[in-house]
């Protein structure tokens, strides 16, 4: 029903609220029940994905309240107001790059999904979660174990962020989706789901592109030639277009810094940095050099992040041992079956280098880059996973 | 065909058959469908509908005020800091006034206190000694750190009861101005919200009035000791200008917003969606139903 008096209308712990959210899960538990019946899933995929369609009802408004990751609010909004009346919420504005707006594009991604009830922010999540099921389904495909591939779906942070209405698991999934493509030569597939990245989270999208150009163009994953041509021209291309990599790598910088800043009357963000950022020039970087050497500095401590001394809440720990165990898994995963000696491998860890290089250069807000870094690293972890099954070693018999 | 091979798509079918005829199409949905309708009629009549209370206003023209200036000493002075102009638009400017301090006092002071604390009274001895009732929590804690909690409602609790419920939202580029709120007593809130926008304007006009009374009142005292015709020509300007706003702002018209849409309330209540609860409740029983005979005939291959 189109009601002009529409809009997102927060119904916060209530009962109601419990009520329209049980509905989205009930409706996702009868499909994977329904799977299993089937014999697509087996009885711990039955088990573990009930579990993980649930902890939207226990994390939003229960465990965090939504309020902390704000954003969620504006993409329900959206989506609802797309629902309602065909039109975008009158708070979202702007078009990046003439094709689009990223609220409106995840609100119509998000919004795709068949749930019973778009009522409220945690519908989005459920949204997410269905996403992330039908990547399950087609990602076990491709491996003999089934409950291997379900431990990587059980990572606390997939299950964390896929249950908030935010975009992060769109970006993950495309971007997973993307790189299995690649490895699999499927370019055109590939392209179709880089795409949307543009809009979604383009410094992402950035990083993909480069790994397509070097998989295309110079074939680096070939052999150790090709791969150093890959990297003597990206080095050239650094100093070529090095102003203009240093005006967006400088503008990110002093943004994430003064998003992050807090002055010493307590004021804070944008206007406490435009009043008191002194010392914004030191974060000015002056040459592509300059950014590669911080970047290696900042690098170590970017992979291992929330440090101890910044932890400020009862998640900051666990997101420092998750953080250890995903480096610990992507290096078991290179020494198994002597996969680092593969050129395929390598490519993908030095894209990943790469990526994580221009977030460390970039590094402020810890919650931000903690859930920067893990959706760029967790879609490279599996494809990592993907190099060391059977199924992609008999794809290139 | 292969891939129908592949699929086994009889197979499939003739699975999901006995899945919907063995735990879908059963009695005990039947009974947990009608379970739900009792549940949702129960739910319903038990919530009470909330309406969206929503006006339209639109940036009244304020430039009057400064219309005077003719790139003399006033405005000179003006560039010198001698008046600052307020960078706020008047969307801002209303914002900050509806929820300021002073207004909520006038509004207090007109009995609205009584009527949302209070039983309506309109007597001030009444309005002034409404008690307010704190939690059980709420006391322990000041009893332990040792502050006192306040007895009485008073204006603040007016202010915080504007600020957390009448909302003001400009959409970018626009001069339209959309004031709103969600209420469960849709007469009162629309009547409520009509006094505040128009209190809000009332009280910005006079809280100008003063301030142009006090720079007349300065000025002239300035005036009557200046011996340099230059300042003394610009100082009569500027109380000429002051005037002008004074003669500008003293009559009936509305100064920072003009009403385009009165508050009016929303036909239908945003909540509760009186068919999403029926809908939500039906799908939740269904399933609960499912599961339980799934489970009861699936148990050995679960555990």
């Amino acid at each position: 029903m189109v009601n002009e008096y529409f809009s997102l209308h927060s119904y916060g712990g209530t009962l109601e609220y419990y009520l329209f959210e049980l509905a989205n899960f009930s409706a996702l538990a009868f499909f994977v029940v329904f799977l299993y019946k089937l014999n697509y899933i087996n009885s711990n995929s039955l088990i573990a994905w009930l579990a993980i369609f649930f902890t939207p009802l226990i994390i939003n408004y229960f465990i965090i309240p939504p309020s902390l990751f704000g954003d969620q609010f504006q993409y329900a909004a959206e989506a609802m107001s797309l629902k309602a009346s065909g039109t975008s919420a009158e708070y979202t504005v702007g078009d990046r790059f003439g094709i689009g707006n990223t609220v409106t594009l995840t609100a119509k991604m998000l919004g795709a999904v068949p749930l019973p009830n778009y009522m409220t922010v945690t519908s989005l999540a459920f949204a997410n979660k269905f996403y992330l099921f039908i990547t399950f389904l087609w990602l076990k495909r491709f491996f003999s174990n089934e409950n291997e591939v379900l431990l990587y779906f059980l990572i606390p942070s997939i299950i964390l962020y896929s249950s908030m209405g935010l975009r992060d698991t769109l970006c993950i999934l495309l971007s997973l989706i993307f790189i299995i493509n690649l490895l699999r030569d499927r370019y055109v597939f590939a392209v179709v789901f880089l795409s949307p990245l543009l809009l979604l989270k383009i410094q992402v999208f950035a990083v993909l592109l480069l790994y397509l150009i070097a998989r295309l163009l110079f074939r680096a994953h070939k052999n150790y030639y090709l791969f150093m041509l890959f990297f003597l021209a990206l080095l050239i291309g650094g100093f070529i277009w090095e102003e203009e990599i240093l005006e967006v790598l400088n503008l990110y910088r002093l943004a994430f810094a003064a998003e992050d800043f807090i002055a010493p009357d307590g004021s804070f963000s944008y206007a406490a940095f435009s009043v008191y950022g002194v010392g914004a020039e030191a974060l000015v970087l002056s040459s592509v050099g300059e950014a590669i050497f911080k970047a290696i500095l900042n690098l170590p401590m970017f992979f291992i992040m929330p440090l101890p001394w910044n932890w400020s809440n009862i998640f900051y720990p666990l997101q420092a041992l998750e953080s250890w165990l995903l480096i610990y898994l992507y290096v078991r995963l290179g020494m198994k079956q002597n996969l680092y000696k593969n050129y395929e491998f390598i490519l993908l860890t030095f894209i990943l280098l790469i990526g994580s290089s221009m977030y460390a250069l970039l590094m402020g807000n810890e919650g931000t880059f903690v859930r920067y870094r893990f959706s760029l690293f967790y879609p490279f972890l599996l494809a990592a996973f993907y190099l060391s099954s059977a199924s992609y070693k008999d794809s290139k018999k | 065909m292969s891939i129908l091979k592949e699929f086994n798509i009889k197979e499939k079918i003739s699975i999901s058959l006995e899945f919907f005829s063995e735990l879908v199409f059963v009695k005990r949905s039947l009974y947990a469908l009608g379970a739900s309708l009792l549940l949702s009629f129960f739910i319903v009549q038990n919530s009470p509908p909330l309406f969206m209370v929503s006006s339209t206003l639109m940036e009244a023209d304020t430039s009057t005020s400064t219309s005077m200036g003719n790139g003399g000493a006033a405005d000179k002075l003006k560039l010198f800091g001698g008046l600052t102009d307020n960078k706020s638009g008047p969307a801002e400017q209303f914002s900050s006034n509806m929820n300021s301090y002073f207004l909520a006092q006038r509004m207090w002071s007109k009995g609205w206190g009584s009527k949302i604390f209070g039983n309506g009274d309109m007597n001030e001895e009444y309005f002034n000694k409404i008690p307010k009732r704190h939690t059980i929590t709420d006391r322990i804690g000041a009893f332990i750190s040792g502050y006192d909690l306040y007895d009485y409602f008073s204006a603040y609790d007016l202010q915080g009861y504007i600020k957390g419920t009448i909302g003001v939202r400009q959409r970018v580029g626009e001069t339209s101005v959309i004031i709103s709120t969600k209420t469960y007593n849709k007469d009162f809130a629309t009547e409520f919200m009509n006094a505040v926008i128009l209190e809000t304007d009332q009280y910005a006009k006079e809280r100008l009035i003063l301030k142009s009374n006090k720079i007349i009142s300065a000025t002239y005292s300035q005036l009557a000791v200046s011996k340099n015709s230059m300042i003394a020509s610009a100082l009569a300007t500027t109380i000429n200008s002051e005037y002008f706003t004074i003669a500008n702002l003293e009559n009936d018209l509305p100064h920072l917003l003009d009403i385009i849409d009165p508050p009016h309330s929303s036909e239908y209540p945003i909540a509760p969606k009186v068919s999403a609860i029926f809908f939500s409740t039906a799908i939740i029983f269904l399933f609960a139903s499912i599961l339980f005979t799934f489970i009861q005939k699936n148990k050995e291959d679960l555990w």
